[in-house]
Order: C-alpha cells, then sequence, then structure tokens
C-alpha cells in the first residue's frame, strides 16, 4: 500500500520526523516498510537547451541546460531519449543517490572523454521513481526549472499491512496509529462514526437486502453534479500514491478509500432502473466489470442489482454500464459493509482484485459506512456542484460492536515476563483508543483483531517494544529422542562418504511422471508413486518414490556442464501410496558414482574407469560386512540385493548396480553410471549396532596360499559361499588376493580363470603344529575339488 | 712382530679407507678380524714370543685390533650416512601431492547442522512429522482462519484424497504436543513447499527449522534470550538482532527477526531471517482437544515457537546470491564447501 508523507501530515504533524525515523516507527508499529520513495536534495528540475555531439565519444552528447540558476550548466549524456526543450531531472554535484545494490554514491564535477560535466542527468529508476527505465525521465511540460525534485514527488513509504490490521488500510489509519504510538494529536479527524446527516430507513422502493453477506447498505442520491477533472490538489494526492485520476466523483469516493479506508460506490442515477437489490448472483449469470471483462459468476456472488440486472460486484468492482461518465448528472452514492468471507471467496474465484475488495476482503468499519459517505458528499458537492437528499436512506443493521474484553494485568506481566505497571498498561490501551470499563476494555469499532486478552497482550507488547523486555535464558535438560538417533546417524554417514569423496546433493523431492522409471527403490508390492492435484507444471507432479531419479538429473546436468568425474550421496524422505491409497514416508540414502576411478595425478597412469567393484567398496567402507546378492532386474545391470546376515534372516537394505547404458543414453548421460539405493533407518538398525570389545588372539596364526582354476563363468560368490559353508574349526580367514584371466589363451586356456586365495589357520589357546595346519588345509582343498571341480595350479 | 703388526695395521687402514660399499667393508673385516683374517693368524705368532716381550707384543696386538675395528666401525657409519643422504636427494616438495578424492556435504546441510549443535547445546531435542499432512494439522490446528489465503489451491500442494504438502514446519509443533506433555523443548529442521515458481528468491521446496518450548511460565523475555542467544552464536558475538512486531495466526504477540547484515562493499541492512512469538492459546487449546486432556491449556501453561529458513541462513552464512545454486548440486559450488 502507497502511503504518501505529505498526506499522512494531513493527520499529524511529522515535521521532526526524519524518514528513517518514520521508517523505524512504522517498522516498530508492526507495518513493514517495504521501500520508500524519497526524492534526495539537490535533485532539480532542468530544461535542455542545446546538445551538440560529444567531440571524442559516438555515444555521448554535450548538454547546456537551465536549472533555474540562472547559468547555464554543462552536462555530458549518454542517453537519446529526449530533445531539446525536455524537462528532465538534474542530480547537481553533491547529490546522493542510490547505486546497485543499494549502495550509494554522490555526484561530482568531472570530465568525461575530456569534456567537463557538472552533474547528471537522471533515469527515473535511478532516481526511485521507477523499477526500471530506459533513458532519461522526461517530466510534463509547464515545470519551473530549478524546482526540486522532492516537491513536486514527496515521499511516499510503501506498506505492507498485516492480514490483522485492516484499520491501517489508509492514510487516516495509519496516521491514527503512529499519533498514538508518539502521543502526538490526531488532526483533521471528521467523526466518522457518528454521520451528522440524518437517516431514513430504506424502504423496498430504493433497496432491499436479500443476503447475509451485505447486513448494512446506505445510499444518497446526489442530482445535478457537473463530471469533470478535479483539482490539482486532489490530482496530485491520487498521483503521488500512483492512482490515475479520472473525474471529480470518481476521484472522490478513491480519494475516501484511501482517506478513510472504506470502499465506495457512485452509481449513474441514469442508468439504473427500480429499485436497488442486493443478492446473491444466480448461477451462470454474466457481469461485465469496469475492467472491460466480463464474469460469469455463481450463487455466493454478491452483487448489486436493479430490473434491469447486475449493476456491481458487491464490494469488488461496479459494472462498465453503470459508472460515473462526463454526461452523468445524478448519482447513487453506495457507502455499505459486505462480510469478508464473502468478497474473499468472489474475488478469489474470479481472480478480480481491487482496493475495494482487498479492504472488505480484511474487514471494514461498518460503522465508519455513513462517515465515509459524507465525506464523500461534501467533496462532491464541493468539486462537482449538485444538491444531495436530505437524508441518507439506510438498509439493514450495523452488526455489533465488538466486546469489551477483560484483562488481568498479571496475566499482561506473566506473558511478557517484564515488571509492567499497571498504569503504563492502562496508559497504553487508552492511546490505543480503548476505553476502560466495569466489563474491560472497550475496543474502538476499527479493532477487529483484538477479541482476546492475549489480544491485548501483544498490543502492550508491541507498543513497549522487545528492547525494553529482559533476555532470559530458561531452559530444560533434553534426553534424545529417536529423531536425534537417527540425525546423528546421517551426519555420521555423511562425513564419512564426504571423507571418501563423495559431494552430498539435495535435489527437488517433486518429480516428473518421466522420471518415475529411474526408480530402483525397493518398495514393498503394490505400492504406487503419488501425484499432487494441483501441480506447477509437469515437470514437478509426482512425490518421488526414491532418491535416485533426482540424483540422475544432477548428475546429467553436472556432465552438461563439463563435470565428469561424480561420486553423490543423498539423504532424505521418499513417499509412496499404499493399495488403499495411504501415504507411507520413508527416509532413503541413494549412491551416484561415474567418471574416473580415483583423482588424476602426476604420479601415476590416467586412472581407469569406475566399475562395479568401486561401488561395492564404497558400500562394504559404510556397512561393514554387507552382501550383495545377485539378482534378476530390468532396471539395473549386474543388480545386487544389499543385504546384511545370511539366509532368512538377512536384512535387505536397497539395490545396486549399473544404469543400463540405453537408459543413460536416453537422459543424456555418458560413460558407466553406478548406482545404489537404500532404506536409511533400515540401515541404521542394522550397522548402528552398540560395539563389543573381541579379546586379542595370544597365539601365532598359520598361513597357506593355494591357486585354482576354475571355468571363467563361475562367480566368485560360489567360493565364498563354499568357505563360508566350511565347519574347520582352525580356519579363521579367507582371502582372495589374486584374480587371473588370460582370454588370449597363451598363460591360461581362455575359458578358465585363476583364484588365488590365502587361509589362515588359528588355535585359540596354543601354537599350532605345522602338521596341524597340512592337515585341515589339505581336507579344505579336497572338498574343495570336490565341491566346485577345480583345478589346482 | 712388532713391524709385522704394524705392516697388517698400515694395510687395513688404507684399505677401510679405499672401500665404497658395505660388501666390501665386510670383507675387509674378514679378511683382517676373522677367524682366518690376517690379524688373528699373526696373533697366532704370540706363542713363540720370548716371555719378556709378550707385554709388549700383547700390548701392541690390541692396539691394532683396536685400530682396525675403529676404523671399520667409523668407515660403516660413514657409510650408512652416506647411503642415507643419497635416499632422499633430489626429492622435491614443491611438487604436488597424490591426490585423495575430496568430499563435501551440502551447504544446507552444514548449515543446518550448526543451527542444531547451538539449539542442542540449548537443551532442545530433535523432532519430525510428516511431510504429507491432514490441513488440520497445516492449518487448523495451528489457528488459520478456514478461508485464509494460504490454503487456497494456488498456493499450497494438494493430493486428490485431500492431504497437502505441509506448508511450514510449524505443523510438527502439533505433531509433537499431541504425543508429549509439557514441557515439550523440541527443534524440527524439515522440508516445506509452497506452489512457488523457482526462482532467485523462492523455491517450491525449502527447509525450515522450527522451534518450540512448551512449559509452566515461559515468558516473551525467554524467547527473546534464547534466540539472542542463538544468533549470535550462529553469526557472531556482534551480531545486532532487532524483533519487529508482526502477525502470524499461531503466535501472539508474534515478532519477525532481523539481523543487521554487513556484506563487503554494501551499506549494511536489516534482513528478516525468522518469525517468532508466542504460542497462541488457541493452539494449544486445539491440542488439549486433540489429546482430550488439559496438559496444555492447564494454568500457567505457555510457550514460544520460532521458525526460521535453512536455505536463507545458508545464503547469509556463506554468501549464496541464488537459492537455485542450493539445488543445482552443481560439484564446481558443492567442492568449495569441502
Amino acid at each position: 500500500m502507497n502511503t504518501s508523507l505529505k498526506w499522512l501530515r494531513d493527520h499529524v504533524d511529522f515535521s521532526d520526523f526524519s524518514i528513517e525515523k518514520l521508517d523505524e516507527l512504522l517498522t516498530f508499529a508492526g507495518i513493514e516498510v517495504e521501500g520508500i520513495r524519497n526524492i534526495p536534495d539537490k535533485l532539480v528540475v532542468a530544461k535542455v537547451l542545446e546538445s551538440v555531439p560529444h567531440p571524442d565519444a559516438d555515444k555521448l552528447s554535450v548538454c547546456q541546460v537551465d536549472d533555474g540558476s540562472g547559468t547555464n550548466r554543462q552536462i555530458v549524456c549518454g542517453a537519446k531519449n529526449y530533445q531539446v526543450g525536455d524537462l528532465v531531472p538534474l542530480a547537481l554535484p553533491g547529490c546522493q543517490l542510490e547505486g546497485e545494490g543499494g549502495k550509494p554514491f554522490e555526484i561530482k564535477e568531472g570530465k568525461l572523454r575530456g569534456v567537463p560535466s557538472l552533474g547528471m542527468m537522471c533515469a527515473a529508476s535511478e532516481i526511485g521513481l521507477a523499477k526500471e527505465s530506459d533513458g532519461l525521465m522526461i517530466l510534463p511540460e509547464g515545470l519551473t526549472p530549478g524546482t526540486p525534485m522532492a516537491e513536486l514527488y514527496p515521499a511516499v513509504f510503501e506498506l505492507e499491512i498485516t492480514p490483522n490490521r485492516p484499520d491501517c488500510l489508509s492514510h487516516l489509519g495509519v496516521a491514527r496509529e503512529l499519533a498514538a504510538l508518539v502521543g502526538k494529536p490526531l488532526l483533521g479527524v471528521y467523526d466518522h462514526t457518528d454521520s451528522a446527516t440524518p437517516t431514513s430507513v430504506a424502504d423496498e422502493s430504493i433497496v432491499s437486502l436479500q443476503t447475509e453477506m451485505c447486513p448494512f447498505y446506505t445510499l444518497r442520491r446526489i442530482k445535478g453534479v457537473k463530471v469533470a477533472p478535479s483539482p490539482a490538489w486532489l490530482q496530485e494526492k491520487l498521483d503521488s500514491i500512483g492512482l490515475r485520476p479520472i473525474n471529480n466523483v470518481v476521484d472522490v469516493t478513491n480519494y475516501v478509500l484511501h482517506e478513510m479506508g472504506h470502499p465506495l460506490h457512485a452509481f449513474d442515477a441514469a442508468k439504473v432502473t427500480g429499485p436497488l437489490r442486493v443478492r446473491e448472483a444466480a448461477e451462470g449469470e454474466t457481469f461485465k466489470a469496469l475492467d472491460g471483462e466480463t464474469y460469469t459468476l455463481e450463487p455466493g456472488d454478491g452483487v448489486i442489482a436493479d430490473d434491469q440486472g447486475i449493476l456491481a460486484l458487491a464490494g469488488v468492482m461496479g459494472g462498465e454500464d453503470s459508472g460515473v461518465t462526463e454526461s452523468t448528472t445524478d448519482i447513487l452514492l453506495e457507502s455499505a459493509y459486505f462480510c469478508p468471507t464473502a468478497v474473499r471467496r468472489t474475488s478469489r474465484r474470479l481472480n478480480l482484485h481491487s482496493d475495494s475488495s482487498y479492504r472488505f476482503e480484511r474487514g471494514a468499519d461498518a460503522y465508519q459506512a455513513a462517515g465515509a459517505s459524507d465525506l464523500a458528499v461534501k467533496h462532491i458537492l464541493d468539486l462537482a456542484s449538485g444538491s444531495a437528499e436530505e437524508t441518507l436512506h439506510v438498509a439493514g443493521e450495523l452488526p455489533a460492536a465488538p466486546a469489551a474484553v477483560a484483562l488481568d494485568n498479571d496475566y499482561v506481566r506473566q506473558v511478557i515476563g517484564a515488571p509492567i505497571s499497571d498504569e503504563r498498561i492502562s496508559s497504553i490501551l487508552t492511546s490505543l483508543g480503548m476505553k476502560d470499563s466495569q466489563k474491560g476494555w472497550v475496543l474502538p469499532t476499527f479493532r477487529v483483531d483484538l477479541p482476546r486478552a492475549i489480544d491485548l497482550v501483544e498490543e502492550v507488547a508491541r507498543v513497549i517494544g522487545l528492547d525494553e523486555i529482559p533476555a532470559e535464558t530458561k531452559a530444560r535438560f533434553a534426553p534424545a529422542s529417536k529423531s536425534d538417533a537417527s540425525y546423528d546417524f546421517c551426519m555420521q554417514l555423511g562425513r564419512q562418504l564426504a571423507a571418501i569423496g563423495f559431494h552430498e546433493n539435495r535435489t527437488l523431492k517433486l518429480i516428473s511422471e518421466a522420471q518415475l522409471a529411474d526408480n530402483i527403490a525397493v518398495n514393498h508390492r503394490g505400492m504406487s508413486p503419488i501425484r499432487l492435484k494441483n501441480p506447477l507444471n509437469d515437470e514437478q507432479d509426482y512425490l518421488r518414490p526414491g532418491i535416485l531419479p533426482g540424483l540422475l538429473a544432477s548428475a546429467e546436468r553436472n556432465q552438461r556442464f563439463g563435470n565428469r568425474d561424480l561420486r553423490f550421496y543423498e539423504m532424505g524422505r521418499v513417499f509412496t501410496a499404499t493399495p488403499k491409497g495411504g501415504e507411507v514416508e520413508n527416509e532413503h540414502f541413494a549412491l551416484l558414482m561415474t567418471g574416473a576411478s580415483r583423482p588424476r595425478n602426476w604420479a601415476a597412469k590416467e586412472p581407469s574407469s569406475l566399475d562395479i567393484h568401486d561401488l561395492l567398496g564404497v558400500l562394504d567402507a559404510i556397512c561393514p560386512g554387507v552382501a550383495l546378492v545377485p539378482i534378476e532386474s530390468d532396471a539395473m545391470i549386474g543388480a545386487c540385493s544389499i543385504e546384511l546376515g545370511t539366509g532368512k534372516k538377512a536384512a535387505k537394505l536397497g539395490m545396486a548396480g549399473i544404469l543400463p547404458p540405453a537408459r543413460a543414453r536416453e537422459l543424456g548421460l555418458d560413460g558407466v553410471v553406478l548406482v545404489a539405493e537404500m532404506n536409511l533407518k533400515k540401515l541404521q538398525t542394522s550397522i548402528g549396532q552398540t560395539r563389543r570389545f573381541t579379546p586379542l588372539p595370544k597365539f601365532p596364526a598359520s598361513s597357506r596360499d593355494t591357486a585354482f582354476l576354475v571355468d571363467s563363468g563361475l562367480p566368485v560368490g560360489r567360493v565364498s559361499e563354499f568357505f563360508a559353508a566350511q565347519q574347520e574349526q582352525l580356519l579363521e580367514s579367507v582371502e582372495l588376493f589374486d584374480v587371473f584371466h588370460d582370454p588370449s589363451g597363451e598363460k591360461l586356456p581362455a575359458d578358465k580363470k585363476s583364484l588365488a586365495y590365502s587361509l589362515t589357520y588359528r588355535h585359540p589357546d596354543r601354537t599350532l603344529e605345522s602338521a596341524e595346519v597340512e592337515t585341515a588345509h589339505e581336507k579344505l582343498l579336497t572338498a574343495l575339488k570336490q565341491s566346485l571341480n577345480v583345478d589346482f595350479r | 712382530m712388532i713391524e709385522e703388526l704394524d705392516a697388517i695395521q698400515s694395510e687395513a687402514l688404507n684399505a677401510v679407507a679405499t672401500v665404497t660399499d658395505d660388501a666390501g667393508l665386510e670383507a675387509l673385516r674378514i679378511g683382517f678380524l676373522g677367524k682366518k683374517g690376517k690379524l688373528t693368524a699373526a696373533s697366532a705368532g704370540m706363542r713363540d714370543v720370548p716371555k719378556e716381550q709378550k707385554k709388549n707384543v700383547g700390548q701392541k696386538l690390541n692396539e691394532t685390533r683396536q685400530a682396525i675395528t675403529a676404523a671399520l666401525e667409523t668407515k660403516g657409519a660413514e657409510l650408512i650416512a652416506a647411503k642415507d643422504a643419497a635416499q632422499f636427494e633430489g626429492i622435491d616438495p614443491t611438487l604436488p601431492g597424490r591426490t585423495l578424492p575430496k568430499g563435501a556435504q551440502h551447504p544446507l546441510t552444514l548449515v543446518q547442522d550448526e543451527a542444531v549443535q547451538i539449539l542442542r547445546r540449548m537443551g532442545f531435542a530433535l523432532a519430525e512429522g510428516p511431510e504429507i499432512e491432514t490441513e488440520w494439522h497445516c492449518f487448523d490446528a495451528l489457528n488459520t482462519p478456514a478461508d485464509h489465503p494460504a490454503r487456497n489451491e494456488s498456493d499450497t500442494f494438494y493430493f486428490e484424497n485431500g492431504k497437502l504438502l505441509r506448508t511450514h514446519t510449524s505443523s510438527v509443533q502439533i505433531r509433537t504436543m499431541e504425543k508429549q506433555a509439557p514441557p515439550v523443548r523440541i527443534i524440527a529442521p524439515g522440508s516445506a513447499f509452497r506452489r512457488d515458481e523457482i526462482d532467485a528468491t523462492h523455491l517450491s521446496a525449502f527447509h525450515q527449522l522450527e522451534g518450540l518450548y512448551v512449559d509452566t511460565g515461559v515468558t516473551l523475555a525467554d524467547l527473546k534470550g534464547t534466540l539472542e542467544f542463538f544468533f549470535r552464536e550462529l553469526f557472531g558475538e556482534d551480531t545486532e538482532v532487532r524483533f519487529r512486531p508482526h502477525f502470524f495466526p499461531f503466535t501472539e504477540p508474534s515478532f519477525e527477526v532481523d539481523l543487521k547484515l554487513h556484506a563487503t562493499g554494501q551499506a549494511a541492512k536489516w534482513i528478516e531471517i525468522a518469525g517468532c512469538g508466542m504460542v497462541d492459546p488457541a493452539v494449544l487449546q486445539s491440542v488439549s482437544e486433540s489429546r482430550k486432556d488439559d496438559a496444555f491449556t492447564a494454568d500457567g501453561i505457555s510457550g514460544f515457537a520460532f521458525g526460521m529458513g535453512i536455505d536463507r541462513l545458508a545464503m547469509i552464512k556463506y554468501g549464496v546470491p541464488d537459492l537455485r545454486l542450493l539445488i543445482e548440486n552443481d560439484v564446481r559450488f558443492l567442492g568449495q564447501f569441502a
């Protein structure tokens, strides 16, 4: 909401307040100052008298301008959009302007390509009068050179009023609030709540109220008006807050809205046939509004109608055909109260927002309706002559005034936590227009936001400000929650991964339907992804059922920007629906690796590409003892189930594998892409077990190596399974230390591969005899030959 | 005999002086001092030395042995020293190290963890709640009017079954109070969603940190002390914090918290960093109705709540100018936080 300082000064003497001080005053009243249009000093109107090309620069001109001082001033200028004779804003040396990023800079006399320039001609954006502009600001004709720009464009505050304070949506409202806070008298106030005009009850021949959305409606007829442009004072007021002047009658209604916060509407009486009805629209009824658009209405939309049809959308906008024009002579002036909920529903559904709907939506003050009508009539008669009817026609009843609120001052002190005296509390509430009574604090009718004691506490706290309230440090001991344990687990896992070269990703949780294809997360049978009812676009219409789709998109983007070697991890929530439609939220953890197997370095030859064993190595590092059980899957090559433990008790943590090259190409990804996704909670339960000490061996171990040939297609896992199944008590550990395969067939038959193992034997209570080791070793090798038909080398 | 020993000694010392490796030195030791060595052989001649000369000759024999032994040891030490020196000759510490893989946690995680660690020192435990929420937990229980704009389908993501993606982490306040009676002292970092087009300052999915403390006699003064301490811990003890009156449906009184930001090359300015306030009695009333007890509406029970954007904390803390950098996951960006 634009609020003019000059206009505010009609109501409060702020002559001793700087712009900065007013900014602070508004801010700490709870009114956010989003911007201040404040024209600096030493910025004046100047007339361009001459403009010739700069001798040494094609893009510059040398201008002589009249700055009102009597002596011509030379300015070098780069703009092209002006002509000799134009009036432009001129920043004189010493003028403080705001540069890019709000950094202040001062205009100085200087030389541009060797030619002296004694100031700067400005664009509207350079002096805060526009967000963007192209070329110099050309001022209206007729201004006197030398006039300070600040006189033409007084300071305007762009205010954001919180939704609980509709009473501040006007100059008088803001002035009233500020006057109370600084203890200054409120000037130029008329007693709006108590209209001086006699009222008469409107019967159905004048207006009938047929909907609950309008409990109170007033109408006054003014005859014989002369519609004409508004005088300068009114045009200037509207112009200063960004409103376009239209004619004296419409301008007065706009003026009253921004002065008092009460929206009015003027109908051309000649275009109204029969009595007015305030009713709900019929299904499908159409209405052509002032903005030229035709709207299709439905029951629930409040309208003002006559015998012919709809004249206005109640509290939102007037009609194109019934408004005041240059040919209007008689007007009907409406000042009413429309219920917030109904106005909000209509303006939102039709996406039709106006200064009027904004105020009715938030809650206008019905008690001001008559006063607002009075003020408008006074100005219309003044500016457009004519004569008003003796009485104000009133239909309906004023809504009940806010009830008095009982307040225990100890409650105020208890919530705020500071010793505030009874006198101070009384003085604050009184200054805000409340009156103490037997039943409690009687509220002004415009304060619709204070129905409870806690709301009055808020007023006291707001006025005192937090600066004055002490800073206390009450606390409690906090036992760790389950969330604490998962948080710590995630952070520890994240740090471990970062230490081995992984970059954490945070990808979007909303993905496209196409991306669902990349989901490898193990979800229970029948679980489905969840679609939004109202997505922003079809790139983000599903909640991710797994993390991998996002990581793949991130990898593709990185490759596009030349980042080839990627090791990514991400942790976070994933979403699926049960067949019955219930949502399930799980915490997942995903890995993606592509590019070189290690960083490039001068000391070693070019690193090989990553292969699946790099991924398995990472999984083993973060989840020691993990097993990878090959499974059938179309989603991946070399797909494995990540499991911990064996047999039926094995915990299935997730899946790992290689993204199929065909899919990688579709996604625009280059090279081998290794992926894994796990359930984080299962991972935490599986590896987050309490640590236990195992005694160190007291007696030496004895190792025996063996190498043998197997069919090249035999998975090594079969050999591992063989050793794991052996009952040999002395066998402590088995380590595969070499795999050799010669496709040329020179050193080994091409269809065979050689595996070399080191077997370690140990007895817990004594040193083993060589013979015992030999016996155990031979027994194992014999069993191995029988079991897998290996050839020892 | 004496002359013979002199000759052996002289021969041995000359030989030691010219030897250049361990093997040669060992050969000399064996050649002179070994079982069949020259000195060992010469010492056998002691038998033929007349008795009156035995003492002198014996002494000479010892001296010769000591001289040769000492020469061998000295030479041995010299050879080791020379070898040690040769081992490190020509090393170039300016040649870069062998590269280890470098990774990093995401800046959002880093700044969130900093905040979480501070709040944990202040006695807050972590809490969580679902991101797919009911309208009751996200709006009704938080005293949001039925026709509040935030509930609009233009502002909030909905599902066909009427549930929604939570628009703030404040719903975790309700989830926690439903399960736990006072004292409640929790923080909840998490995602929230609003139907905003993504640009430099808006994300459709963003990250918030919620805080809630409900106990006997919690005051506005406690809220002020808590947040001032927190922001000074996070941004440095000189950090200026101010509380501006504001309006939220679920707190009364409500404030917005601003920090004074001193960015290099720019005028210092106040920037909004958090919202906070005393938990509105209507919220405690909703919780009580859901719990069917008066744990939160009993006399003297009050609380404060606060919430802030983690994305914004990261932007300020690390000088990130555009929110989109936080979701693009470009390794050239992520690598800056290693």
